[in-house]
């Protein structure tokens, strides 16, 4: 078994795109991405990574470049942050629906309001409904690990779409952490080489991305609902045979920790599940029975799986690092998908919601024992007083 | 026995509106007749072959290659299917051979058909 190595997300990440031996990077400076792209920058230059490096002007121009690049033929990779991520918004959509499946890279960055280097969900949120594969990390490990799951899972012929790979900036993308890089050999047998159904080709020549009438937009959706129906079972498997391969197992879709018996439990995803699971085991110890489900994939949204897992439970909270002004609960994203996960059961759980750790604030373990606090309330009234309410104000 | 949730239904898309994968098509050696684009036009443009000089200035301004010199008869064609209406034919045209007509005057007038085409 190879030696882990202190790593930061970012490097996890670019090491994670040479493991995949990706063919065209295109790179636009944000903070805290950035550093995915200098790392790739010298593998390329020192001839550790033989791709085509390059330099959009701007995120729009990355995800162009990659869907071009993509279209040839390559496996291509990108990434950005923040306001990166948004500023690119009209190349999600026609990626997604034109089946280009290349991967990008996220290090969460608050929208700005103005100007936050802070780490926040928002900002890959937003793009959850234009047709892409997203999902979150929490440490370097599963941003590596991620990152060879997600290409596996996107360039499946039975899927073909575009993957998100997410981890909180500077949490993970900056703080150092073991990790473990597989062997080239477990990489090969783990990840094929990308196949595309139809490239640009001068042999054969084929148009991309035409103009469709509007009577043809409806089956064009339609497909792309049907591809994500078929979605969970691939993720299923490839995550059975990176275990197998590489040693190092997940679920597929959440991460349960302790809740076989809990009574509340908190509902997170990325960095900060960290602490909810040092918070859980404090808590436990002061005798009071708390789990924590973590999120490992947005889209496709595991309806049933988190149904499973957390129906038993009598009172949630939902851990929002992502706003939705003017929600349904006024808070965050989550909430409103887990409850909706949720509303057949006939017995279930009471789901409220804590906005924390936005605009990069940490969690503090106190504040998850407030949330406990507000959760076994919960339970005793046998209602929830509020949809939400945010830690720290 | 926990009660058995929905499920997601599946969905069956009619063989005759099944949209190549992607909208990846393979590529016309003249016209692309799978994903035709003219059905939002208002106007098209008419040519008068008496004035028409045969200078080819809108086969080369056309957005969408829709003028095209007919050799043998010495004339331009018009493709009505991939036409726009945008007019920049009309605009550029030196010897005033074109003017634009409303589609409603035209019997098959794009504003006409049930279906588009």
């Amino acid at each position: 078994m190879a030696k882990a190595k202190m790593l930061t997300g970012c490097r996890a990440s670019a090491e994670g795109a040479k493991a995949a031996e990706v063919e065209v990077i295109c790179s636009f400076p944000i903070r805290p991405y950035t550093a995915i792209m200098m790392e790739l920058a010298k593998m390329v230059a020192n001839g550790e990574l033989n791709a085509e490096f390059i330099h959009g002007e701007g995120e729009h121009a990355q995800l162009s470049v990659v869907l071009g690049a993509c279209a040839a033929g390559a496996r291509a990779f990108t990434g950005s942050s923040g306001v990166g991520v948004t500023y690119a918004m009209e190349i999600y959509s026609p990626m997604a629906g034109g089946r280009y499946p290349a991967q990008m890279a996220i290090a969460d960055r608050t929208l700005d309001p103005p100007g936050d280097f802070g780490s926040e969900h928002t900002d890959a949120m937003c793009t959850r409904d234009n047709g892409w594969l997203l999902g979150w990390a929490c440490s370097p490990q599963e941003v590596y690990d991620n990152t060879l799951i997600a290409y596996r899972v996107g360039e499946d012929h039975r899927v073909m779409l575009p993957q998100m790979v997410c981890q909180d900036g500077y949490f993970i993308s900056h703080i150092p952490d073991k990790v473990v890089l597989g062997e080239q050999s477990q990489v090969k047998e783990f990840l094929p080489p990308y196949r595309p159904i139809s490239p640009l080709s001068l042999t054969h020549p084929v148009s991309h991305g035409p103009q469709i009438r509007p009577d043809q937009g409806a089956p064009m959706d339609a497909q792309r609902a049907q591809t994500f129906l078929a979605v969970p079972k691939v993720i299923e498997e490839a995550t059975a045979d990176f275990g197998r391969i590489f040693g190092r197992n997940y679920d597929p879709f959440v991460e349960q920790y302790k809740l076989a018996d809990a009574e509340i439990a908190f509902f997170i995803m990325g960095a900060h599940a960290n602490t909810a699971r040092a918070a859980v085991d404090r808590l436990r110890k002061q005798g009071v029975k708390v789990g924590m489900a973590r999120l490992r994939w947005v889209r496709p949204w595991p309806t049933h799986q988190l149904a499973a897992a957390l129906g038993h439970v009598k009172a949630i909270g939902v851990v929002e690092t992502s706003t939705s002004y003017g929600g349904a609960m006024r808070g965050g994203n989550l909430i409103h998908e887990l409850r909706a996960s949720l509303y057949d059961l006939d017995d279930r759980p009471l789901v409220t919601s804590f906005m924390g750790g936005l605009g990069g604030e940490t969690i503090w373990p106190a504040d998850f024992d407030h949330m406990a606090k507000v959760l076994t309330q919960a339970v005793k009234e046998k209602k929830v007083r509020n949809y939400v309410q945010w830690l720290g104000m | 026995m926990a009660k058995e949730l929905p499920g997601y239904g599946t969905i069956d898309v009619p063989k005759d509106r099944v949209v190549p994968f992607g909208a990846v098509t393979p590529a016309p050696v003249c016209v692309q007749n799978m994903f035709q684009t003219s059905n939002w036009r208002i106007v098209r443009p008419v040519k008068d072959d008496e004035k028409c000089t045969r200078c080819l200035i809108c086969y080369l301004s056309c957005p969408d290659a829709c003028w095209v010199y007919k050799e043998e008869e010495d004339v331009m064609e018009w493709v009505n299917n991939f036409c726009k209406g945008c007019q920049i034919c009309i605009q550029e045209c030196p010897s005033g051979a074109l003017t634009a007509a409303p589609e409603l005057d035209f019997p098959d007038g794009v504003v006409r058909l049930d279906k588009p085409f």
